[in-house]
């Protein structure tokens, strides 16, 4: 017991502000009005915030019902039988860059409203992620282009096709000699093939392919260990020990999903004695991966290069006697770490992030092979039909178009002008091309500067196809027609390609005609019904691997500031930075929404005599922005990481008012990270939507935590971290003993803060978005948060710590919020629901008041009012839109509780488990929620209950909350230093 | 109190206490009469054209509120009572001196309230009414508000008898009701008076209705005599219940800070407390603009100051009571919510809750202080300016409950501080109509205390 | 009780002080008036007595509109949670008769505050904005510094010249009949 007091009394420390008592705080603290608190334009803010949905009348029509031409085959009925009000679900795939995620979505008479995981897809296995989940919501985007554009002025898609025919004569003539192509990268059979059609036709014409955010290095590396274009395919299942080098590998690297669920595997336990896997993540920035690391060192990015290099010096697979001059932090860990690797060989897995240079991922490649985790944690497989983002072949491509050798570039679903590296001046290079032609699904920042823009469809509007990581091939089938009239990237390729338009779906076919065996219709119809093509996937290839040559080290050592360019969580490399729901949904570290901010640690705030939500100047070789700086304890000393994906430009109402743009300072040279930023606060502040500002849990227990020994030691630890009087009732209390008695628990072991919960939770309940200005003021509506604590010494980066915890709705079995309400508007159901009844509510929020969870949202406006009719599309037809002043909170999905009630009393039977999964249970990649009926000893969620981990947060209220955590176990390394005791010196 | 009640209930301590001067029955009709029969002084008008401005505000800002929701107030997610509540529970407070002086006073029988009760009455009357104005706009649909009261409808829906809110709704409901009639029943043989000076139409239509054609007979006075002595006795406990059951509202609570027993006892002395603050500065005001001095006398403004001396040492008592509680109970909820009200974000309201509650009030125990008109009507304003803040501290609580990732801080907006200002403006506009059109003293309870009015006076008999 | 009392008239003398209404009240009683009444600016002490008036009913209206709604509220409460519409709010009770003291108290009180009011008003037959004692100027004083006591009409004893003969024998000033014009 004393064990666990300890492990509860970390030392937690509050909100910076407040730890230092700067005086800026306590000016916020004793002014009883800080400016903008009581701006007249309040409201004004939040119709900026209609103005962000509000979309033109012009759409209104599109609400009813476009089935698509073509003949889809549905998920689980033939369509014959369409019953009005019965969901349909189709499945089909989402393409993203050289992946793609299989997903079901279900259908409402036409209108696609919800996306889930397909089970059999290797990508997603059933689960999914928040931007897979968001993109619904992209699809009924009323800011995306509609019009096919010649310099500006509308035209019709005809016109292109006879622009372009004489164009392709030309050009077939002179084989393509000044016809270039820039297109995103795909993994697509119909793409590639129509890529190397193109190529036949224009011999001469060139192609470059451009994302900002790619594994390129990865690919790289493999190529110089292995001299073999391969891909990885992770099974963190597999792995006993794992190592991950400034690898995100839960939230914002390739694979994230199957990631998650095969890391969440491996530290699922069910008592003291179940095995666990153990995570040392070695990184810059505070990731979620970092938090759930049972060892993290946080060192520079240059130093991780180095860092890895000594694991290899250790494991002696890399003999250059070099000395790599560590930080002791880092010298300190090499034994015990590489003691760890090697005990658990065969059954350990270090995996690099995309950010490292190409030696590190040729090393790591060595290390798993060296470690005999090849064909086991990792294997490789041929990469088929995918097409790599190359920043060397952008370059090209520039040059040549300076150089006045291109007069015709076709872009395909690529931004270059937004995003492309600095140093290219793509912008210029682009002037000296005669015809640009741009595709994409948003007039933006480069369609404006195009000679043509023809806009395209989302994937769930269009035929396509796809192949995941490991090459399983899987069919994009539309569930809706385009909305506004786009031509696909396949359409469009192949027009390109053949001088004549032709329609996406017998393209797709054609390619499929060459993939299926037997009778085509009969496979064809498979393909869709499943998503996928069964047995698709590539062949494991077998590589002997070589060593290392010395001259390919990179060991740059700088002093100075060193920068480091990350994902946004939200926005990724700015795609998704017009879909409100990404925009709205808070960093899973930073806690901030619609903005991207500089994160430094304290001490480097403190250095450069800078806080959170100052306004700063950053500058690198000659080349600034300004962005906001904000604080984040457990991020390395003397660097600063920048978000890309924001600031966008004129493409939506959502995206041009969110951040800040960090690619003009990003060039070639620098696509990851380097030394040599300046920093220089401008004296002013901006103001950020941060939803949770205090840091510490004030020694509460609310996320209860031990290491394994400790756990060991006292396996009822978390029940007995609060001491309190037996719970008795005065009265006598209801019983629930009868029928369903729904209830949840969640896993604080594997969660890993990865959000897709609350998106997925925002999707199937219809959660309105409120913009950055009621964000601000404290009002989020998401149902299920993620709050996010940290722990430690905040001077010491080392030593902090962090936790992440999901809290809905807890269903108190006696809810203080009931009691309070003077018109029973918040009552219990007999199956245990605490029932919120939106048309009986009047308002007095009394019940929030009262909740101990503050998990209960109010529409303060009327938030849904002006919604368009185009974004109404996408909500979910059995969940009440609910109107002003009406109290609302986390339901358990009580819509998918009663259609399981009626399935089951249409087949006569009793509802069994598994017939109801909630909607955040359901995305959780982690499979980190239970959810099910707790009398029924069976049920999953009962044995989850029965653990001994399991707590009730606040139980000591005597409140009986139905939902559970199980707490958080860190599987530590009786030999590795003790964090708080290895401070960084920046070497 | 009632250690000098005794020696009050000899005549002529009273009159000496009561009347400066030597009034006859005559004389304080006409001193009072006259207040409404002549136009009033320009001072009067002023003070009018600055509250009802500010009344049209309160309810212009309040016509935007129903417009678009309660979002236009600071309100957020942890804090979801704002000033709403905090100026519902000051005004109810305020109301409660009203009641204290002309029902408890009146059972005790210490008629050197009959200067000053009516008055109060009137204060508690407008005092409830914006009160009530707070609980009513507050709610998300305002347009729904009905359903709290137990009407039959269609759905076979009723209220839950449970939620504090609804004792509130019954309590205050019935509190404004009897202090009502309480005191439209005193005022009918004043009004009787008025109608029977009247001059022209108009007023002897109207003064003649509202007094129901009293005649002063001794049938009448019978059961009149009763009903207010009866009706003095049911507003007694309603005195200490009303501001009980409002108190419940954080008391029945959860939320560490709210969740204490001593918030009933608490409640109701700083209601008195604030009370008699208020009665304080209405009567100074009412005293110069009309020059009453010789009807609020400082005998009786001597007697008032003890009474804010003694409910505000209870007060300050309640404070440190809570403080020690809360580290008695060895809740580290409990114990961190009041060492936050202390030295966390809200520090400020909390000291100025102190500053004016606890360390004012002291000055009374200086005669040469409490006989000073000045000094008197300075503290009476700080009072209630502390009280306000007592309020807003409790409400603000909210800000940090149990989970520390929900923690946040209220600021209000302009809509916050407009309505609370326009709130006076309503009370005052209500208060200096009442000057202006009703006699501001019970005549004929003030006759009644004179000596002559005893049959045995003069030793006849 | 009606609005308007009509009577053939009125008689009233004035006194010019409490001590010698209360003596007249007591010579009045002992004569053996019946409709007679004391009229003065404020409640006079003694005065019931001397007009021998029997004891107010006030207390059992009041009492009884108290035990009304106490009693009332209580099965509104009861039924409503027991029978009306039975819900499970936090897992209480449906009769937590502890949480339904609050509203019970309250309209026990409301009530009982209107049977104060209105029996107050019904036992004086009040709102009654004409009687014809109106009539007299004089009597204005009534609400102001005057004491008087009137004899109406419809009183058995009434005889003009006796009632004026004896009011002005037991010290009444300016008798004075009130008629209806």
């Amino acid at each position: 017991m004393k064990k666990e007091n300890k492990v509860q009394k970390k030392k937690y420390f509050r909100s910076l502000e407040q730890l230092d008592g700067s005086k800026e705080y306590k000016e916020k603290a004793h002014r009883e009005f800080p400016e903008g608190a009581s701006e007249m334009n309040n409201d004004w803010s939040r119709r900026n915030f209609m103005g962000i949905m509000g979309a033109s009348i012009a759409l209104a029509g599109l609400a009813g019902c476009r089935r698509p031409k073509e003949k889809i085959v549905p998920y689980v009925k033939p369509p014959e039988d369409v019953i009005p009000g019965i969901a349909q679900q189709y499945a089909t795939t989402m393409p993203f860059s050289t992946s793609s995620y299989g997903i079901v979505v279900e259908s409402h008479e036409g209108r696609p409203t919800k996306i889930e995981g397909n089970k059999l897809h290797p990508s997603t296995l059933g689960s999914s992620n928040a931007m897979i989940q968001a993109s619904m919501l992209g699809l009924y985007d009323p800011d995306r282009s509609k019009k096919v554009l010649r310099k500006g002025k509308e035209k019709t898609f005809e016109d292109f096709t006879s622009f372009w025919a004489e164009k392709f004569a030309a050009y077939k003539d002179s084989k393509g000699e000044g016809l270039a192509v820039l297109s995103e990268s795909f993994a697509s059979p119909t793409l590639a093939r129509l890529k190397k059609q193109f190529e036949k036709i224009f011999p001469k014409a060139r192609w470059a392919t451009y994302e900002p955010v790619s594994d390129e290095n990865i690919y790289d590396g493999l190529r110089s260990a292995t001299g073999k274009d391969i891909q990885p395919i992770y099974d963190y299942s597999k792995a006993d020990v794992i190592l991950s080098l400034d690898s995100d590998f839960t939230l914002t690297e390739s694979e994230d999903i199957t990631a998650n669920t095969g890391f969440a595997a491996g530290r699922t336990i069910e008592d003291e004695h179940s095995k666990m896997n153990r995570l040392y993540v070695v990184e810059t920035a505070f990731s979620g991966t970092g938090g759930v690391a049972d060892h993290r060192l946080v060192i520079k990015q240059h130093e991780i290069v180095r860092f890895v290099h000594a694991v290899a010096q250790n494991l002696e697979v890399w003999n250059v006697d070099q000395n790599l001059k560590l930080s002791p932090a880092s010298a300190a860990w090499l034994d015990p770490l590489v003691q760890d690797l090697i005990d658990s060989k065969g059954k350990s897995l270090v995996v690099a992030g995309r950010r490292m240079p190409k030696e590190v991922h040729a090393l790591v490649y060595t290390i798993n092979e060296h470690l005999e985790n090849i064909g086991r944690s990792v294997r490789y497989v041929e990469r088929k039909d995918t097409e790599i983002s190359s920043v060397g072949s952008l370059k090209d491509l520039t040059y040549n178009m300076k150089s006045g050798s291109v007069s015709t570039l076709l872009m395909l679903n690529t931004n270059p002008i937004y995003n492309a590296p600095a140093d290219f001046k793509f912008n210029s290079a682009l002037k000296k091309v005669e015809n640009s032609i741009h595709v994409g699904l948003y007039n933006d920042e480069t369609a404006k500067v195009c000679s043509w823009h023809i806009p395209t469809t989302h994937y769930l509007e269009n035929w396509s196809d796809a192949r995941s990581v490991d090459g399983t091939a899987s069919v994009v089938q539309p569930l809706i027609a385009p909305l506004f009239d786009g031509k696909s990237a396949v359409e469009f390729l192949s027009l390109a390609a053949t001088g004549e338009y032709k329609d996406g779906h017998n393209i797709v076919r054609e390619t499929w005609g060459k993939l299926l065996s037997g009778s085509f219709e009969s496979s064809w119809r498979k393909v869709l019904h499943d998503g996928l093509l069964k047995g698709s996937a590539s062949k494991v290839v077998g590589i002997a691997g070589r060593k290392i040559p010395a001259e390919l080290l990179n060991l740059r050592n700088n002093n100075g500031i060193e920068f480091v360019f990350v994902p946004s969580p939200s926005t990724f490399d700015g795609r998704f930075a017009n879909n409100g729901w990404l925009q709205e949904l808070p960093g899973a570290v930073t806690r901030i929404a619609w903005d991207n901010v500089a994160q430094v640690s304290k001490k480097t705030a403190d250095s450069l005599g800078l806080k959170s939500e100052d306004l700063i100047n950053i500058t690198i070789d000659g080349r600034e922005i300004q962005m906001p700086l904000w604080v984040v304890p457990g991020t390395a000393n003397d660097t600063v990481i920048l978000e890309l994906g924001y600031g966008r430009k004129g493409i939506g109402r959502i995206a041009d008012k969110a951040g800040f743009d960090v690619y003009p300072i990003r060039t070639s040279e620098a696509m990851s990270y380097a030394f040599g930023v300046t920093i220089v606060g401008t004296g002013r502040t901006f103001e950020l939507a941060n939803v949770q500002d205090h840091w510490s849990m004030e020694d509460r227990p609310i996320v209860r935590e031990a290491t394994k020994e400790d756990y060991k030691y006292n396996p009822e630890f978390a029940k007995e971290a609060v001491e309190h009087p037996p719970l008795e009732s005065m009265w006598d209390e209801f019983k629930y003993d009868k029928g369903n008695q729904w209830g949840m628990a969640i896993d604080l072991t594997t969660c890993t803060g990865c959000s897709a919960c609350t998106i997925a939770c925002q999707s199937e309940n219809n959660i309105p978005v409120i913009g950055k200005q009621e964000v601000r003021n404290g009002r989020e509506m998401h149902w299920i948060r993620i709050d996010r604590y940290f722990s430690g010494d905040v001077e010491n980066s080392a030593s902090v710590e962090m936790v992440h915890q999901p809290v809905a709705c807890q269903h108190c079995e006696m809810a203080p919020c009931e009691q309070v309400c003077p018109v029973a508007a918040t009552v219990h159901s007999d199956d245990g629901l605490n029932t919120m009844v939106y048309n009986r509510c009047i308002g007095t929020r009394y019940c929030a008041n009262n909740c101990p969870y503050k998990v209960r949202r109010f529409n303060f406006f009327n938030f849904t009012k002006e919604t368009p009719e185009i974004v109404k599309m996408a909500m979910n037809p059995d969940v009440t839109v609910r109107s002003r002043g009406v109290m609302e909170k986390c339901t358990y999905c009580i819509q998918r509780i009663s259609k399981a009630r009626i399935e089951a009393k249409k087949e006569d039977r009793l509802i069994v488990d598994g017939d109801v999964v909630v909607a955040c249970q359901q995305a959780c990649p982690a499979n980190a929620i239970a959810f099910g009926d707790i009398l029924d000893k069976t049920s999953n969620v009962y044995q989850v209950k029965a653990r001994n981990r399991a707590y009730d947060l606040l139980g000591e209220l005597n409140i009986r909350p139905r939902t559970s955590f199980l707490a958080k176990i860190r599987n530590l390394n009786p030999n590795m230093p003790k964090a708080s005791k290895s401070e960084i010196e920046n070497t | 109190m009632s250690s000098n009640a005794k020696d009050l209930t000899n005549l002529e301590v009273q009159k000496e206490l009561l009347f400066d001067g030597n009034p006859t029955f005559g004389s304080i009709t006409e001193d009072v009469c006259k207040v409404v029969e002549t136009k009033p002084g320009k001072l009067w008008y002023v003070l009018f054209g600055i509250s009802s401005s500010l009344t049209v505000m309160l309810f212009s800002m309040i016509g935007y509120l129903f417009w678009e929701g309660t979002g236009i107030w600071g309100l957020n997610n942890p804090v979801g009572w704002g000033w709403a509540i905090v100026n519902f529970v000051f005004w109810v407070g305020i109301g409660h001196a009203g009641t204290l002086i002309s029902a408890v006073l009146f059972l005790l029988r210490q008629r050197w309230r009959t200067s000053i009760n009516r008055f109060a009455e009137a204060m508690t009357i407008f005092a409830v009414i914006c009160a009530l104005l707070f609980p009513t706009i507050h709610v998300g649909r305002v347009w729904l508000l009905y359903w709290v009261l137990p009407i039959p409808n269609q759905m076979e829906m009723w209220p839950n008898f449970r939620s504090p809110l609804l004792w509130d709704t019954f309590a205050v409901g019935t509190y404004f009701t009897c202090s009502l009639l309480f005191w439209y029943v005193g005022l009918i043989p004043d009004l009787a008076t008025l109608r029977d000076r009247a001059k022209d139409k108009m007023s002897k239509l109207l003064y003649g209705f509202f007094s129901l054609g009293w005649r002063g007979g001794n049938r009448q006075w019978q059961h009149y005599e009763l009903a207010y002595l009866v009706l003095a006795g049911i507003s007694t406990p309603l005195v200490l219940s009303v501001h009980s059951i409002v108190s419940t509202d954080f008391a029945t609570s959860l939320v560490p800070g709210w969740h204490t027993t001593i918030f009933p006892p608490y409640f109701v002395a700083g209601a008195i407390f604030s009370g008699f603050a208020m009665v304080m500065t209405l009567a100074l005001i009412a005293r110069k603009v009309y020059n009453l001095e010789h009807i609020f006398t400082p005998k009786v403004l001597e007697r008032m100051s003890w009474v804010m001396l003694l409910t505000g040492s209870m007060v300050g008592y309640a404070y440190s009571m809570e403080f020690f509680i809360a580290w008695y109970s060895g809740n580290e909820y409990e114990r961190f919510a009041f060492i936050n009200r202390a030295f966390g974000p809200y520090a400020w309201a909390y000291w100025i809750m102190i500053s004016c509650n606890v360390i004012s009030p002291q000055l009374f125990w200086f005669k040469k202080l409490r006989t000073s008109i000045p000094v008197l009507f300075t503290l009476s304003i700080v009072v209630n300016i502390g009280m306000w803040f007592e309020r807003f501290v409790i409400v603000m609580t909210l800000s940090r409950d149990y989970l520390p990732s929900s923690w946040d801080y209220f600021s209000p907006t302009i809509y916050d501080v407009g309505i609370l200002v326009g709130s006076f403006g309503l009370f005052f506009t209500m208060f200096l109509l009442f000057l202006r059109f009703l006699p501001m003293v019970a005549m004929s309870e003030v006759k009644g205390a004179l000596p002559e009015a005893d049959p045995h006076y003069g030793g006849s008999h | 009780m009606s609005l308007f009392r009509k009577l053939p008239g009125v008689i009233i003398a004035e006194f010019d002080s409490t001590a010698s209404l209360l003596h007249a009240a007591e010579k009045m009683s002992k004569e053996g008036y019946k409709k007679y009444d004391c009229h003065s600016p404020f409640p006079i002490h003694g005065m019931d007595q001397a007009m021998k008036l029997k004891r107010s009913p006030m207390g059992y209206i009041i009492g009884t509109m108290g035990t009304i709604g106490m009693i009332g509220m209580l099965a509104l409460t009861y039924w409503t949670n027991t029978y009306g519409y039975q819900m499970v709010i936090s897992g209480k009770e449906y009769f937590s008769w502890q949480a339904f003291i609050p509203v019970i108290f309250a309209i026990t009180i409301l009530l009982s505050a209107f049977g104060a009011f209105f029996g107050m008003l019904a036992l004086n037959k009040l709102p009654q904005l004409f009687n014809p004692i109106f009539g007299s100027d004089r009597f204005a004083k009534v609400t102001n510094d005057g004491f008087f006591v009137s004899v109406e009409a419809d009183d058995p004893m009434y005889d003009e010249a006796k009632v004026k003969s004896f009011l002005e024998s037991i010290g009444g000033k300016n008798v004075e009949v009130v008629k209806i014009k």
